[in-house]
């Protein structure tokens, strides 16, 4: 450093280097953070169609006279070799009222095949108000050769739907799922 | 150029009867018969349909297809040497449009000009021969404090009509709206009517011989097109197959990303009948600038026509057959006159 | 107004102790390849920027002759020519995705930043605020040649398989999951290292800059008195600095899922795709903003040096900038209208980014409060600065159209937006590394440049990049989709005028290069200070060019 002979401003520039190295590290950081962070944003606010999800229904009580029309949608991932579509096309379920739906998956290959679903609803400012008590998209499945199954998913839409603006003229909420395979060696992030 | 189009149109047009309507029948025929086999064999979301149909689609005729609509020049698709937005078709695109036409452009028009007008006066009278010496002004609140403010204003005057038409935008339809599930692949469109029972058929790009030899614009002419109604709410929801694409028709105003994973819903209410082209808007590999959407959207009664043609049931119909009957097949061949030799066929 | 009022005269002492031995320089391998004078780095960096302009102006000059008329062209024997063998039409599309990401990124990375911030910076940032060198000169040395293996790497990534054909086509922003699942072969990888090591080449700058403007200003120079040019690398420094390292994690974790399995933006995994827009997009607006601050710094000095007069309204230049960039940061999902957003999502972003209009209004109407009353001469400087000015404002307002969340759903990803861009960077940025080359290239230098030359560069490049650019919004409104290598015939006219455009922003370029080399072999010498009694900045009291190590004796700054 030919041309900063002061030794205090040397030690000033590296005080300055270290914090702003710290400032690009946090920020780097905040990068991966970001993942798990943006998960819980999801799951919290319901951004981008994310259900909720709960283990009873305790509390709620049906809105009787205000019911929704639930729309099912199922995909199948291309590397999946299985066949996957919900028993009906759609529902009508009163607000803040359990409902049933059957999805039903078969495997078309020779060799037991795991999957997993991801799922998201539209309009996506209903997600908030979507909840699932019990579904198979939780878990990953795994389904031997020609095996057929019949997984139900259990759900109501809270009643405060019928309280927010946003929500006041929907009419039917989508319910979509989409199948992939589980890989070896991809673990799930 | 133009001219040898239009040749080509007309000549076209004089034996589009005759090979339209051998042609149609033909498809028709393929088509009956494929259907219901391909829904029990693909789609078993479909089977529990197909089930109740196939018997009933084997015993009465095929309900014909409604013939192939021509595009009309200038409608729905660009126009040569084009410096405006495309004439709208949609109630938000209206809306969309006149904010675009009426407000916005002018403003910024007019702040472009008035920079640029500022800028020549002051080029012009603080020039160094007309103004050697300079001031030494470097502050001024009140104009400092009037050009924050002035902005502010003309902005909020444009965003309480934009944030209303995204209200709008965003009206969800009625459940009892046509629901189309759209998917994109690389590098197609895939297209199913989950209510009706149409399984999925794809819509790929017809090379440019097919699409001059059909009247339709190169590059944005599809074999077979998404079918919708004229006034009647459309809801289609909106996945991806392998990577990020983007279903957008610019003359109904919609624009919207097929994610895979993940599904988008959006909603209108198509005015006229007539076809509408649209262009896949994000970038999703080789052949992204080939993989065109059109939408033919058809008179309600039409569009029910093609429902049945295509082995589909009408919403509150018990079983196509008693809808099928109902249809006024006859109709058919006197609209066939006037279309081009192309049916749509069922993949 | 804090001018800086020194003259030439208040340094003559430390002047005359710069000519006994200041200018002893280094041989020539260790004076450029192991620099550590932030001039030498600087020219280096200018030096590269044109380099790497050439290149991608060049694939820009291939895209448009593909696009002049529709239908497929050239790109199947380009990419037979790249090749070797025969290309098939797919390989050709894949050529163009290639075309089109390899200018983005050379543009943004390679070109406008090094030469902004790289080359003008390290030039004349210390010069301003009274130091003699930057605060870590051999990290300065580092930060330029970690740009150098990061180019070849872009460069080299051309070459291997990357999907479809040979290269990566994923755009410049690399989208999951086209850049994933999609784009099979190192290509992509290559690319992605390529954009970590020119991360880390701008991180390191920032930290640099950053450093040196907080701790190495002459005394008297306080922060409120450094000159605005300062004040806008000063803002630019701080947005690399949050900005970069957002988008070294999110490539990061693309070569994961890439290579090591990771599902952080592959469904399949639970992770979203989305996820990698909003990462890229936090760093990609503020992105926008490094490449056009140092753009409105350089214009503010050049139109108070043409104007004789004090920046209209300093602090509240200054803290314009502070303002956009602040702001620029909580904007980013504009860019991501119709990804599927819920409404009120939709209303905020629409709301803030129209928010962005107000400081730059600031911006611009302060230029033109400067000019006022002034006493104006239209040099070459002055003249590109003009051009900046009004051309920004051109790409400013189309800005505010799409900022509308529900007029973006036909605007987005269309030629509106590329128009919109260009205008910003093109004729914006572009146009402020002009003004400042020709403003400071007697200074670097210390050749004049040929006046008459400038000014034709000038006319012709406005020109072209105007016929070039500006029928891309009426393509757009038509609703022509962006990185298309093929459209239909009624998109044909505008291509056709915009091709044409760009021929002639090419003759432009090259009234450029021919100013260029005949200024260095055979300009008259530049006078200390060429601009006269307007030009009040600290560099235009040392010498053109100045001494090799400047401000032995630091400055005092009253």
């Amino acid at each position: 450093m030919a041309t900063a002979p002061d030794p205090r401003l040397a030690t000033r520039n590296r005080r300055t280097m270290g914090i702003m190295l710290l400032v690009a590290a946090a920020m780097l950081g905040l990068g991966f953070a970001s993942v798990p962070l943006y998960r819980l944003f999801c799951q919290v606010t319901g951004f981008g169609g994310t259900t909720q999800r709960a283990d009873s229904m305790d509390g709620i009580t049906a809105a009787a006279g205000h019911s929704l029309s639930i729309r099912f949608d199922s995909n199948v991932s291309p590397g999946l070799p299985w066949t996957f579509y919900p028993e009906r096309k759609t529902d009508t379920v009163t607000v803040g009222a359990r409902d049933m739906q059957v999805f039903v998956a078969k495997n078309l290959s020779d060799k037991p095949i795991t999957g997993t679903a991801t799922f998201n609803v539209t309009p996506t400012q209903s997600g908030a108000y979507f909840t699932k008590i019990q579904c198979f998209c939780f878990t990953q499945q795994t389904l031997q050769p020609g095996e057929e199954v019949r997984m139900p998913v259990l759900y109501y839409v809270d009643p405060k739907i019928l309280d927010d603006p946003d929500n006041k003229d929907v009419q039917e909420i989508t319910l979509s799922y989409t199948f992939y395979p589980v890989e070896n060696g991809k673990k799930p992030s | 150029m133009k001219m040898v189009k239009s040749v080509v149109l007309a000549a076209l047009l004089v034996f589009a009867p005759a090979f339209g309507q051998s042609a149609l029948a033909q498809d028709n025929a393929t088509a009956a018969a494929a259907a219901p086999a391909a829904n029990a064999a693909v789609d078993s979301a479909a089977a529990t349909n197909a089930a109740d149909a196939a018997p009933v689609a084997a015993a009465v005729p095929a309900v014909a297809a409604p013939p192939r609509m021509k595009p009309t020049e200038g409608i729905g698709m660009p126009k040569p040497g084009e410096y405006t937005l495309q004439e709208q078709f949609t109630s938000t695109g209206r809306d969309a449009r006149w904010l675009h036409d009426i407000m916005l452009l002018p403003i910024i028009t007019i702040i472009s000009v008035f920079v640029l007008a500022l800028m020549l006066w002051v080029m012009f009278r603080y020039r160094r021969a007309a103004n050697p010496v300079p001031s030494k002004t470097s502050h001024n609140t009140f104009i400092e404090i009037a050009w924050t403010v002035i902005p502010v204003f003309i902005l909020l005057a444009i965003a309480v009509p934009s944030l209303g038409l995204l209200a709008d935008q965003y009206k969800p339809a009625p459940k009892d709206a046509v629901t189309v599930k759209v998917t994109g692949y690389q590098w197609y469109w895939g297209y199913e009517y989950p209510d009706a029972g149409i399984a999925e058929f794809v819509s790929n790009m017809l090379p440019p011989e097919k699409a001059l030899a059909n009247g339709e614009p190169n590059q944005l002419a599809v074999d077979n097109r998404l079918v919708l109604p004229a006034g009647r709410p459309v809801k289609l929801i909106i996945t991806g197959s392998d990577v990020i694409h983007s279903f957008a028709v610019p003359s109904l105003w919609v624009k919207m990303d097929a994610v895979p994973g993940r599904l988008n819903e959006k909603s209108f209410t198509i005015d006229k009948p007539g076809v509408y082209y649209g262009q896949c808007s994000e970038l999703c590999g080789a052949r992204h600038g080939f993989m065109p959407i059109a939408i033919e959207a058809l008179p309600p009664a039409q569009f029910d026509q093609w429902v049945l043609s295509q082995g589909g049931k009408l919403p509150g119909a018990a079983a196509p057959a008693a809808a099928a009957e109902a249809t006024p097949a006859a109709a058919a061949p006197k609209v066939a006159a006037k279309s081009a030799p192309v049916a749509p066929a069922k993949i | 107004m804090t001018t800086i009022t020194a003259t030439p005269d208040d340094f003559s002492g430390a002047h005359a102790h710069h000519d006994d031995h200041a200018d002893h320089k280094p041989g020539f391998f260790a004076r450029w390849f192991m620099s550590t004078n932030h001039k030498d780095i600087g020219t280096l960096y200018l030096i590269f920027a044109i380099v790497a302009g050439i290149i991608g102006g060049a694939i820009s000059g291939l895209m448009r002759a593909e696009l002049a008329q529709p239908g497929v062209q050239y790109l199947q024997g380009w990419a037979s020519m790249m090749m070797g063998s025969e290309a098939n039409l797919d390989q050709a599309y894949h050529l163009w995705n290639v075309l089109i990401t390899a200018h983005g990124l050379i543009m943004v990375f390679f070109m406008v930043m090094p030469a902004m911030i790289g080359g003008f910076g390290n030039w004349f940032v210390p010069i301003m605020i009274g130091a003699p060198d930057m605060a870590f000169p051999r990290m300065n040395n580092i930060s330029f040649w970690l740009l150098i293996p990061a180019f070849l790497l872009l460069l080299g990534s051309t070459f291997v398989p990357g999907g479809t054909g040979l290269g990566a086509g994923t755009g410049w922003t690399v989208y999951a999951p086209l850049s994933t699942s999609g784009s099979a072969g190192p290509a992509v990888d290559l690319a992605i290292l390529s954009l970590h090591i020119a991360g880390a080449s701008s991180i390191l700058g920032a930290i640099n800059f950053i450093t040196t403007i907080f701790n190495m200003r002459a005394p008297g120079m306080t922060l409120h008195k450094m000159p605005l040019f300062v004040w806008s690398v000063l803002v630019t420094a701080f947005l690399l600095l949050l900005a970069l390292p957002v988008l070294a994690a999110a490539i990061t974790m693309l070569l994961t899922d890439r290579n090591f399995g990771t599902t952080f933006y592959d469904a399949a995994g639970g992770g979203d795709p989305v996820l990698y827009q909003h990462l890229f997009w936090f760093f990609g607006h503020p992105e926008v903003y490094i490449m056009i601050l140092p753009g409105f710094g350089i214009v503010s000095q050049i139109v108070s040096t043409f104007s004789r007069k004090p920046v209209f309204g300093y602090l509240g230049m200054a803290y314009a900038m502070v303002a956009i960039g602040a702001v620029g940061f909580v904007v980013w999902a504009h860019h991501m209208f119709t990804t599927g957003m819920s409404v009120n999502v939709k209303m905020y972003f629409t709301a803030a980014t129209m928010v962005i209009a107000v400081p730059t209004g600031i911006k611009i109407f302060s230029w033109i409060a400067t000019m006022w009353g002034g006493s104006m001469s239209f040099k070459t400087p002055m003249v590109w600065a003009l051009g900046f000015i009004f051309m920004f404002t051109v790409g400013g307002v189309t800005g505010v159209v799409l900022a509308n969340g529900g007029v973006d759903d036909v605007m987005h990803d269309t030629y509106y937006v590329v128009a919109h861009f260009h205008y910003v960077l093109s004729l914006g940025a572009v146009f402020g590394l002009f003004a400042g080359f020709y403003y400071w290239f007697p200074k670097m230098s210390g050749k004049m440049y040929n006046e008459f030359l400038g000014q034709v560069h000038f006319w012709v490049f406005f020109i072209g990049v105007n016929v070039l650019f500006f029928p891309m919004h009426f393509l757009g409104l038509s609703g022509m989709p962006r990185r298309y290598p093929d459209y239909p015939e009624a998109y044909a006219y505008w291509n056709k005028v915009a091709s044409h455009g760009y021929e002639i922003m090419a003759v432009g370029m090259g009234v450029f290069f021919i100013n260029l080399i005949w200024s260095l072999a055979a300009g008259k010498k530049a006078a200390d200070n060429p601009w006269g009694e307007g030009a009040t900045t600290l560099e235009w009291t040392l010498s053109s060019p100045p001494p090799f190590h400047q401000f032995e004796t630091l400055p005092v700054i009253d």
